[in-house]
């Protein structure tokens, strides 16, 4: 017996979470006025596994193992079969340790009573054979080279259908130019093919952080990073012979077992890698925010083994870096509105988006949405339980993630509940069709008002990531709701083949008057369907386009102006005055972002402060101490490879500032992630990797704890430092 | 940015500049600059004061394995050679004295033997032969030996000795290297001992076993009773047998130099080029106590310049280093640029009188994202490297919370990245053993790459943040030569490759790893071909922390394959089936190779066949 006290109060507390698994398909609650508003936790409840103290659980694969075990491979080289991890009968999951010493494994498989796994240099097959539950036959299917950069990590395998295992690698970095990622021996950068019997062929190039591979319908997929050549993260088919962006790789393509053929020669005809002076300077490339530059599509237009993204997530709204793809076929029990969709995990961000996916004239394309958010570290890893349920390896060692925990395994568990959810988004020969989980309200349905489409696209260009461009409304001209309510077509005008669609739908209710869990998804237009368009007697037609004119580059009111000393700010700011001489009084108020010295200020400022950037999501200096009123020149130099803002607000709204950066969506990363609040009483711009912004302040007259605070989506947990104003 | 940040994190965390604490964070200083040294003679025995007949001067030196207290000599010089018996036995006493020293010296024990080093002929660093120790005492080799009280009650006679921090030693035989950093006891004008002396670091074999240890009096067996400003070097010579060469002193006798009168003038601007600090007007000046950077006003664009006299009590060669992290640097001695206009930090030196020096110091802070810092070191003759900067005008960097496997409690198998000797292995794996022997395989030929004793790895650089996947033995390190153990060869005098395939190439069929299977206890055994021929390589410690037994099994008879079980500098049989490497470590074999000249010395050679099985002793 050994159901008591303590143990079974935990385990009450767990079962209370799994006590919402209702009957599917049941009815919403009745009364939605007085109803709490739904969140994600109502369908989709998270369980956190308790792993014993000693192991560093920091997650670089799973698999379920056919006798209910589940495999969990580490970046500290181990090996774990965990007994029990669902947690039946809230008995707490035993963890055996199956094999160590592997150098940072990043996959797990299961085949045939092997396990097998990426680790820095190999593909590894472990096998117990001797039946003591530990491996004891560590077998090297195959060893690629390497060259020992820290940022050259090896993913995978995954298990294909005819037998074969792909594994990706990332690539080096420079050492002079530390932000151009490289490829420093065979195949880094690179998709490998390798047979069971051990033998390597290179498939397929131009990925730089392949962290995310999976299988759909048999067909190999990929997600990247946001990074160098990568304006943001996508999922990709990769087929034989392609090129998925980054020019690192074809670094190898003039080899005879290439079998990308396009070098990087002909690549950089089309693009300036802006590559520094042979004898000068070394030079970063930075956004030139002039130059419309290229988009991918329009290099693939010219060179056909460059490929463009099923779909793209778009960078900071769905997550900042994509770690895993996996298909929900669990026959319904994660959700049967959800069958067959995809689910990409970020690790940045610590949630899961969702993906659905349709093939227009051959060509992968489709819907991502958000879905999951709240996980305790960063995502890597995804698998299915032999229950349905969602197993979530977490890790985030090195970069940092929204969940602040080092490590943890989670299971996901669809509550039996439907939510309200945009279930798919197809394209249509004149616009697009989202299909609900629920009927909708008419009423709402057929309010124009209640859509917003606005299309864009990335920059292809050596820089770090890069701003939406090209961003336009995409005005609704009709609107048709099925009879049965479940499916809404849109006609809409401005849609552009190869762009991201975003499809914004704030107004629609489900039939109990409830928002959409989630309002928006992101459509990748790569083919509009042939076919036949609505007539006009088919649609409701819409003559006033409520969001004209609307763009993502809107700048806000009180975002401040880089001016000149004394520059009249926009409203919400006392504008400095001009010439004014000192008078030793107080020192006029200033702009939220003023980069020159004010006039003023003739015996310059009283403190001068400098905050940098430590790995992992931080300031260098977590206190500041200025005194009430005084002068300020205040430089924040980011020396991290990633982008980071430095903004300072009243104190206590740190997490508040940042959740609302998280809501300006596609506008946040060109807006330098500063939303329109009174919180905010200075900030810097979003300043690149190893860019920094010198601002001049004046602390605020009321001593106190303020914060000041990253605003990128995923940092403003993490990346806090307090500036104390003292009297 | 944070991957240059971490690295630099990391060197601060792996080295300091010898004997100062000198943290560096934001550059890499290179060796801390190196007064000159004085060798001790030894064509004979004139640099010792007259003793007994136990001591000698020799050409060679070697030790039996098997029997104790023997140690063969060859003619010859360069050797101090001890050979005591019943009626000689004397111990040895250098004619000159030290205070502040640094002593370097290699030495040699035999079987059983024991001896030891007297600082100032009162404080001893223990040699003994320590071979297979697991834990060492204070009797052990390298340990500080006890005090001794004889009015103690039984027992407890002897105390506050020292033992190693880890055993560093090598088998009989072996030349062992030993580096200690030693600090005079300090008195006041009446002759009071204001201060202990203090071994301020002791190296054996490249490891650290004692910082800072405080000597409260003379050990036992002490020439002396009582202790003074210098005293002689004392070499124990009672014990047992023991060789010694390459004895090094370097004194650091002399007053430390001082800077005085010092005035600063503090200026704003962002000066890449030297200014000219004459015709710009200073925010703010005036004397000052110290060199720091404490004087600024603001984090950056600022110059700061301090004049004043430096102070050197010798002439001599002065090596100077300077630290401007974010900023450039100058320094001037007697007006004369000893340090140019660099940046973030830089070495140089100067031949000056004994004496005042007018000295000029600029620092120019231009960067800024890095912290200010303002760092000077001097050293010279008779001076150890002195910070001439105030305590905390160089950034302290955050320290890092080591992540060690020093003990392992079981046969422990650990892939990583290696670096060795600045060549990088990416496909490698070290194995740790409970008895403390380890060993690391290059995975890309089939090699021995090192072994060391001791604790096993420090793995901080691979688990840290993001880390760059190496790991560093602890303990004593030997490096073994680069290049695949079997390889094919067109002849037996065909020279060795230097490896089976070149990373770019992969050629499978050339060489291939397949991996390691483990036993019972956890062993691996490694399987590998060389030209598609199968080979299974099973390392195992002997148990006692002594050798390591390599057991080489290859498939089939294949003709003009060779196994390599060393190649070194010099290659020496010491008897049948023993060889000597550098006089760093046996082979022992029953096979029968051949010693063949190589490019870089001689090899160790035999035709490849069945199993070959040889051991590793250090």
């Amino acid at each position: 017996m050994t159901l008591f006290h303590k143990k079974w109060a935990v385990s009450l507390l767990t079962a209370g979470l799994l006590a919402g698994l209702t009957q599917p398909g049941q009815a919403q609650s009745p009364s939605a006025k007085t109803a709490l508003p739904a969140t994600e936790d109502d369908y989709y409840k998270m369980v956190t596994l308790p792993v014993p103290e000693g192991v560093v659980l920091e997650v670089g694969g799973l698999a379920v193992l056919p006798n209910n075990k589940l495999a969990v491979s580490t970046r500290r080289g181990d090996v774990y079969l965990i007994d029990n991890p669902y947690m039946d009968n809230y008995r707490t999951p035993y963890f055996r340790k199956f094999a160590s010493g592997l150098h940072e494994i990043l996959g797990l498989a299961y085949k045939d009573g092997s396990l097998y796994m990426a680790q820095r240099g190999e593909l590894t097959k472990l096998t117990d054979r001797d039946g003591d539950g530990r491996a004891d036959r560590y077998e090297t299917v195959y060893a690629w080279p390497i060259s020992a950069h820290y940022h050259e990590y090896s993913f995978g395998p995954i298990l294909m259908p005819d037998g074969s295992m792909f594994v990706t690698g990332n690539v080096a970095f420079g050492d002079q130019e530390w932000w151009r990622g490289e490829s420093r021996v065979p195949w880094r950068g690179w998709t490998m093919r390798i047979t069971p019997d051990g033998k390597m062929e290179p498939w397929a190039t131009g990925m730089r952080s392949p962290c995310g591979i999976g299988l759909v319908d048999g067909q190999f997929f990929y997600a990247d990073n946001q990074g160098d050549w990568m304006g943001s993260g996508f999922i990709m088919p990769v087929n034989k012979g392609d090129f998925t962006g980054h020019p690192a790789g074809l670094r190898w393509t003039n080899r005879p077992e290439s079998p990308v053929k396009l070098t990087d020669r002909e690549l950089y005809a089309k693009v300036d890698p802006r590559f520094s002076p042979p004898d000068g300077p070394l030079v970063k490339p930075e956004n030139i925010e002039s130059e419309r530059g290229k988009a991918l599509f329009e290099v693939a237009k010219e060179i056909p083994a460059v490929k463009t993204p099923a779909v793209w997530l778009p960078h900071s709204v769905l997550g900042i870096s994509t770690s895993e793809i996996v298909t929900n076929n669990t026959g319904g029990t994660f959700g049967p509105f959800f069958e067959g969709q995809l689910f990409v995990g970020d690790q940045g961000q610590s949630k899961i988006d969702r993906v659905f996916l349709e093939k227009v004239n051959g060509t992968w394309q489709g819907a991502a949405f958000p879905f999951r958010e709240g996980f305790m570290s960063g995502v890597l890893r995804m698998a299915w339980g032999r229950d349905g349920s969602m197993f979530v390896g977490q890790t985030n060692r090195g970069w940092g993630s929204t969940g602040k925990a080092p490590f943890g395994l989670q299971r996901l568990v669809w509550s039996g509940r439907t939510p309200f959810e945009m279930k798919t988004i197809r394209a249509m020969p004149d616009g697009f069709e989202v299909e609900f989980t629920q009927p909708v309200d008419k009423k709402t349905a057929e309010d124009p008002a209640s859509y917003e489409l606005t299309g864009f696209i990335y920059k292809y260009h050596p820089v770090y990531g890069s701003p939406i461009i090209d961003d336009k409304n995409c005005a609704v001209k009709g609107i048709a709701v099925s009879p049965d309510g479940m499916k809404v077509r849109l006609v809409v005008d401005g849609l552009r083949e190869k762009y991201v669609h975003e499809v914004k739908i704030d107004g629609v209710r489900n039939q109990s008057g409830q928002p959409l869990l989630h309002n928006a998804g992101y459509y990748t237009l790569n083919v509009i369907p042939e076919g036949r368009k609505l007539a006009a007697s088919e649609f409701k037609a819409v003559t006033v386009n409520p969001h004209a004119g609307h763009t993502g580059m809107k700048m806000n009111e009180t975002v401040s102006p880089d001016g000149p000393a004394g520059a009249t700010a926009k409203a919400g700011t006392t504008p400095a005055a001009k010439g004014k001489p000192a008078t030793g009084a107080k020192p006029a108020a200033l702009a939220k972002r003023t980069t020159v010295q004010p006039a003023s200020w003739t015996n310059g400022p009283d403190q001068v402060i400098t905050i940098g950037t430590q790995p992992g999501l931080k300031f260098d200096q977590t206190k500041v101490t200025v005194k009430a009123g005084s002068k300020i020149k205040w430089t924040f130099a980011n020396n991290d490879d990633m982008p980071h803002n430095c903004v300072i607000v009243q104190p206590g709204t740190a997490l508040e500032v940042g959740d609302q950066a998280i809501k300006m969506g596609l506008k946040g990363m060109n807006q330098g992630y500063i939303p329109n609040s009174a919180k905010i009483l200075y900030h810097t711009k979003l300043n690149g990797p190893g860019a920094a912004d010198t601002i001049y302040l004046v602390a605020p007259d009321k001593p106190g704890q303020y914060t000041y605070v990253c605003t990128v989506p995923g940092h403003a947990s993490l990346m806090q430092g307090t500036l104390e104003v003292v009297p | 940015m944070s991957t240059i940040a971490s690295s630099l994190s990391r060197a601060a965390h792996l080295g300091k500049l010898c004997g100062v604490g000198l943290m560096v964070v934001q550059t890499a200083f290179g060796q801390s600059p190196q007064p000159a040294a004085s060798a001790l003679p030894l064509s004979d025995l004139s640099a010792f004061r007259k003793t007994d007949k136990n001591w000698r001067i020799a050409g060679d030196v070697s030790a039996d394995l098997n029997q104790n207290n023997v140690l063969n000599t060859g003619k010859g010089t360069g050797i101090l050679v001890n050979l005591p018996d019943k009626k000689a036995n004397a111990n040895l006493m250098t004619n000159v004295e030290h205070g502040d020293a640094d002593l370097e010296l290699d030495y040699m024990m035999a079987k059983g033997s024991n001896s030891g080093i007297y600082l100032q002929g009162r404080y001893e660093v223990q040699l003994f032969d320590s071979w297979g120790v697991k834990n060492p005492r204070t009797v052990d080799n390298g340990s500080i030996y006890e005090r001794w009280d004889e009015s103690r009650p039984e027992g407890q006679k002897g105390y506050e000795g020292h033992p190693a921090r880890m055993n560093a030693s090598r088998a009989p035989g072996l030349w062992q290297h030993l580096k200690i950093s030693f600090q005079a006891p300090r008195f006041n004008a009446a002759g009071q001992k204001t201060s202990n002396a203090r071994m301020l670091l002791v190296e054996l074999n490249g490891v650290p076993i004692h910082e800072n240890v405080e000597l409260t009096g003379p050990t036992r067996g002490a020439l002396f009773n009582d202790e003074k400003p210098t005293g002689p070097l004392m070499i124990q010579g009672d014990h047992g047998p023991v060789a010694f060469r390459n004895v090094v002193i370097k004194n650091f006798d002399k007053p430390r130099p001082q800077l005085n009168n010092l005035q600063y003038a503090y200026y704003t601007g962002k000066y890449n080029r030297q200014p000219d600090l004459n015709s710009l007007p200073p925010e703010a000046k005036g004397p000052t106590d110290a060199l720091t950077v404490g004087l600024s006003r603001s984090q950056n664009e600022f110059v700061l310049r301090f004049t004043g006299d430096l102070n050197l009590a010798e002439s001599g060669e002065y090596q100077f280093q300077m630290a401007t992290p974010g900023g450039f640097g100058t320094m001037l001695v007697d007006g004369k640029p000893v340090l140019n206009w660099r940046e973030w930090g830089q070495e140089g030196k100067a031949t000056l009188a004994g004496g005042r020096h007018p000295v000029e110091i600029i620092y120019s802070k231009i960067t800024d994202w890095a912290r200010p810092g303002l760092g000077l070191l001097i050293a010279g003759p008779g001076v150890r490297p002195t910070e001439l900067h105030q305590l905390g005008s160089m950034p302290l960097g955050s320290p890092t919370n080591p992540i060690l496997m020093s003990r392992v409690g079981e046969p422990t198998v650990h892939r990583s990245f290696l670096t060795i000797q600045g060549r990088k292995l990416p496909h490698a794996v070290s194995v740790g053993d409970p008895s403390g022997i380890h060993y690391s395989m290059d995975l890309e030929n089939g090699s021995i790459a090192q072994v060391w004793k001791g604790d096993f790895m420090d793995v901080t650089p691979m688990w840290e943040d993001r880390g760059n996947g190496m790991a560093l033995p602890m303990g004593s390190v030997m490096v073994m030569a680069a290049g695949p153990t079997v390889a094919p060869l067109a002849d037996a005098n065909a020279a060795w490759p230097p490896m089976l395939t070149t990373p770019e190439e992969n050629d499978t069929k050339k060489y291939r790893f397949r991996g390691y299977d483990l036993d019972a206890a956890g062993r691996p055994t490694f399987r590998y071909e060389v030209n598609g021929v199968a080979i299974e390589d099973q390392i195992r410690p002997d148990g006692e922390g002594k050798f390591l037994t390599r057991e080489l099994r290859v498939a089939g008879a294949p003709a003009g394959m060779y196994v390599r079980l060393a190649a070194g500098t010099d290659i020496a049989p010491v008897s049948e089936g023993l060889f000597v490497v550098d006089g760093k470590y046996y082979v022992r074999t029953a096979a029968k190779p051949t010693i063949r000249n190589a490019a870089s010395g001689k090899e160790l050679v035999m035709p490849v066949g069945g199993t070959v099985q040889y051991e590793i002793m250090w």
